[in-house]
């Protein structure tokens, strides 16, 4: 997504989706996932006609709500949207003028499309041809259309593949900056989005920085440190720039490589401590490292409001702590929604009995630590006061220092204004009326100044800059193979000084491209470029002058810098069909990969795994568990709705291993693991595969572990943990796990 | 209300997710015992395509109530805006009245320690029972009265797709009616706006 247009994220919101006339979920099923989103898919069917088609590996509920669905075989999403191009550009459904002047590199996805004919889709996606010309006929002609997705399309080794080609499809059809159009991705849990843009991740700066010296020299200024003292508590200068380990992989640094693990690159040690603040990590793949990277440690400390599960899985027995974290309603700040809006949340209650907020448990770290002064310095720096408040300094901290999704709109009062007023504005566009007239709702990021509106649908041009119109990023420089990579003649936001293609905003390019003159003062107070300016100038003038500070750029078919710089399709690492494995087979085994050397080819050939593990493996959700489950399952009412783990089975599977609806069995993984779950037949699988939920834990492999839990925490329902059989297997470029893509073999228990 | 119509559930099964928010809602707001659901979400042919579908079904206050109608022990009363409530104190636990309800919406809680709600438990739209409004023994034998509130019930408030509609039925059916008409219109933005109005590429 970044890498296509410049931001990763949802482009529209759950609301606009109302305006589609056909919308496409790949791998989401936001009828469970998001009850309440849903609503607005249900209004684009009932008020404006939509068709809602639905291509997963099961049938879901929200496949219950569509109008067509696809039994996608896993994994194959690839061939599958190759196919829709094919027939797109076959029959000149594509949107011509819109790829001229807005694309780069469409003509080469074409030549890869020519391969994917409907009986070739077929063989490898178990769709069948004419559904194949039927849906994407319906899909390209219904305009404006939107595409959704969620974790069944990024949770593969192929993943960042997937979640290219799906924009790319949009781009074809022009269905990009549209109203009713767009690629929303839904975000699977509260403040994802957030958390993502403060970049709780390893491989870059808050705010998508990266972790170049320039970036760390940013943020040194903006935090108010000094740059060598950030430097200093590196073990040396080279680790400031590079990537972490990752959430799914964590455990690799633990084990170092030993018994036959993934080579570690971590500076010739391994990670000994581990702190977990609100992640169910009980939740990712291949439990039983995950267990043994806890058992590994030298100290686990847990800081959730309920038992965080890791500490019931876990063999260890000294030094792991469990704090007591607050909930959401005994603290206050601001929370980013999938559509990249915020919005503010107040405390209800102070903390109750020992338990602390998130950041109050930093604070008390930090000061232990001996950084508390450096920590907070940056939330004084606004007003120079002489101590903070929380979380409103916080907040206009982010909003001071964070340019590059635009930010700087963001001040707590804006936010809280925003929150306080929230019936003033309309559900599906998000405009304000009345006092809020002029804003939308929650300023969807980018926000560009204290004045501006927010961004409700990213590269819409057919509104003003201020209005929250803005083109493609230019983010991957000016040309690339001697074509010119800014947007052609004529394609700028409506009431652009600059009606054509421009470069992103410095210092040096910006009285030529907006055609102005600084004055000598702001000359003197304007940063470098767009990202790192401080003063701010640059977003006032380009909001003066009708243009978008990031530039007006084509996005990228062709990622050239990527393993594939056009999406191919590669097969799971476990694939249920040998003779595809040979024909798309996967990636070379690449080394340091976020400091853990990763399996493909060898992992993929290692053995015919289809053999011995003939069945598809699918992890999906629940309506009334979320995440891990630790939060819900210890709610009667919840647990109530689904007391025990299971397993979706169809019965003439089921049948086949004699196992009976309500019988126990046994889910055997290629890892060597295994879980046993209680059947429950459905003829929502079909008969090469089953779904697992992956909500459940304190079991493992058949082993009861509640008599782990401290007194009194036992939640109500417990049960094996699905991702103790998900399958080795991780995406080339970010890491994430092919929960979506594995294999396992079935027997009666 | 209106003087001449009764309050009524409605379950749009075009809008029905079966996301259970109906029934979870209605048992934490009456903290009802495990094993009662005085609501539940019933989905069909599951997994089926083009043939599963989910409503949610709780007591549908007939105005004719078949339950009344064969109570031995004449317990059941209708109030005046057509809600069907029932006094525990008199009710026997017979369950005739599952006999004759054509929903299932009467339910039995074990006695003893956690059968705190009595004999026979139903859905009470919200509206407590025959003891005096909002006192104690009312919450624990009936569970919330968010009617005399002027509150909705508590499963329509949550209904995540607004699926489930309850109300005066002249309002319910005011709300399906536009429902129906207004399918295919075009979406519903408010006409209110800021002077640029949406933009068309072609």
């Amino acid at each position: 997504m970044a890498n296509t247009w410049g931001y990763g994220a949802m482009t529209n919101s759950l609301g606009d989706i109302q305006n589609a006339k056909a919308i496409i979920i790949f791998g989401a099923n936001p009828a469970v996932n998001h009850p309440v989103g849903f609503q607005h898919f249900l209004k684009a069917k009932e008020r404006n006609n939509a068709k809602i088609i639905v291509v997963d590996p099961v049938f879901t509920k929200t496949a219950a709500k569509a109008d067509y669905y696809c039994r996608l075989r896993p994994g194959t999403d690839i061939p599958f949207m190759y196919g829709m191009l094919h027939l797109i550009f076959k029959n000149g459904w594509h949107d011509k003028n819109f790829i001229k002047d807005r694309v780069y590199a469409m003509d080469e996805v074409m030549e890869e499309a020519k391969k994917w004919n409907p009986k070739k889709v077929e063989d490898v996606t178990g769709v069948p041809a004419d559904k194949l010309i039927q849906i994407t006929r319906l899909y390209a002609q219904s305009t404006p259309g939107t595409l959704i997705w969620a974790m069944g399309l990024t949770q593969h080794s192929i993943g960042s593949s997937n979640t290219r080609l799906a924009p790319i499809l949009q781009l074809a059809l022009g269905n990009m900056g549209e109203e009713g159009g767009g690629t929303n991705i839904l975000r699977g849990h509260d403040n994802v989005q957030g958390a993502t843009d403060m970049c709780c991740l390893s491989h870059t700066l808050p705010g998508y920085y990266g972790l170049s010296d320039g970036s760390w020299k940013y943020f040194a200024s903006s935090w108010g440190v000094d740059y060598d003292w950030l430097k200093g508590r590196f073990h040396t200068k080279e680790w400031m720039n590079k990537k972490g380990f990752t959430l799914s992989r964590w455990w690799a640094g633990v084990l170092d490589g030993k018994n036959g693990n993934d080579k570690i690159h971590n500076g010739g040690t391994n990670l000994k401590n581990l702190i977990v603040m609100g992640n169910g990590i009980t939740s990712i793949a291949q439990q039983a490292k995950v267990k043994e990277g806890l058992d590994n440690l030298d100290m686990l400390v847990l800081c959730d409001p309920f038992v965080n599960e890791a500490a019931i899985l876990t063999d260890k027995q000294d030094d792991v702590f469990i704090l007591p974290a607050a909930t959401q309603f005994e603290t206050s700040g601001s929370v980013t929604a999938t559509n990249r809006a915020a919005q503010w949340r107040n405390k209800v209650i102070e903390p109750m009995y020992e338990s602390k907020a998130d950041q109050d448990i930093m604070f008390e770290l930090a000061k232990r630590l001996g950084f508390y002064e450096q920590l907070t310095a940056g939330m004084k720096i606004k007003e120079n006061k002489k101590d903070f408040q929380w979380p409103e300094d916080a907040t206009d901290e982010i909003a001071r220092i964070i340019k590059t999704i635009g930010l700087t709109g963001w001040t707590a009062k804006r936010l809280k204004k925003h929150s306080e007023n929230w019936h003033m504005f309309d559900e599906i566009s998000g405009r304000g009326y009345g006092e809020m007239k002029g804003e939308y709702y929650g300023l969807p990021w980018p926000c560009w100044t204290e004045k501006h509106s927010g961004s409700p649908i990213l590269y819409n041009i057919n509104r003003s800059v201020a209005e929250g119109g803005m083109g493609f990023r230019n983010r991957f420089g000016l040309e690339h193979d001697g074509v010119d990579l800014l947007a052609g003649k004529g394609s700028a936001p409506k009431g652009s000084a600059n009606i054509d293609g421009y470069p992103e905003i410095t210092k040096d390019n910006i009285e030529e491209v907006l055609g102005i003159k600084l004055t000598a003062d702001e000359k003197r107070r304007i940063g470098k470029n767009w990202k790192v300016d401080t003063s701010n100038i640059i977003a006032e003038k380009c909001m003066q002058r009708g243009m978008a500070p990031y530039g007006n750029a084509k996005a990228r078919a062709k990622v050239w810098t990527f393993p594939d710089p056009i999406p191919l399709h590669r097969e799971s690492l476990h694939s249920a069909r040998p003779d595809l494995v040979k024909e798309y087979p996967s990636y070379a085994d690449k080394g340091n990969h976020y400091r853990v050397d990763t399996q493909y080819i060898s992992k993929q050939t290692e053995k015919d795994w289809s053999k011995e593990f003939p069945i598809n493996l699918i992890t999906g959700r629940l309506v009334n568990l979320n995440g891990a489950g630790m939060e819900n399952r210890a709610s009667k009412y919840l647990a109530a709705l689904s007391p025990e783990m299971f397993c979706n089975i169809n019965p003439n599977l089921a049948g086949i291993h004699g196992i009976r609806d309500g019988s126990m069995m046994w889910i055997h993984s290629p890892e060597g693991t295994k879980i046993k779950v209680k059947a429950k037949y459905s003829y929502a699988v079909s008969e090469d595969r089953v779904w697992i939920p992956f909500h459940f834990a304190g079991h493992f492999q058949g082993e009861d572990l509640s008599h782990k839990y401290p007194n009194g925490t036992k939640p109500y329902a417990v049960g094996e943990s699905a991702n103790t059989v998900t399958n080795y297997g991780y995406d080339i470029v970010t890491q994430i796990p092919e929960t979506k893509g594995g294999l396992c073999r079935i027997e009666f228990a | 209300m209106s003087e001449s119509s009764r309050l009524k559930f409605y379950c749009d099964e075009n809008r029905c997710i079966g996301c259970d928010g109906c029934s979870v809602a209605c048992a934490e707001a009456h903290e009802l015992p495990s094993g009662v659901n005085r609501r539940k979400v019933v989905t069909l042919n599951e997994g089926i395509e083009g043939l599963e579908y989910s409503l949610s079904i709780a007591c549908m206050h007939c105005t004719d109530a078949p339950c009344e109608e064969v109570c031995p022990v004449d317990c059941f009363y209708i109030r005046e805006d057509g809600i069907v409530l029932h006094d525990k104190d008199i009710c026997i636990g017979c369950a005739y009245c599952l006999y004759a309800c054509p929903f299932g919406a009467p339910q039995f809680p074990q006695d003893g320690a956690f059968g705190t709600k009595g004999v026979m438990d139903k859905c009470t739209m919200c509206a407590g029972g025959p003891e005096e409004t909002n006192s104690h023994t009312e919450r624990e034998l009936y569970g919330q009265n968010r009617i005399s509130e002027g509150k909705v019930p508590v499963c329509a408030a949550m209904c995540s797709t607004k699926a489930l509609l309850v109300g005066d039925s002249n309002e319910v059916s005011n709300i399906y009616r536009e429902r129906v008409l207004s399918a295919g219109h075009g979406v519903k933005t408010q006409p209110y706006g800021w002077n640029v109005a949406y933009g068309s590429k072609k």
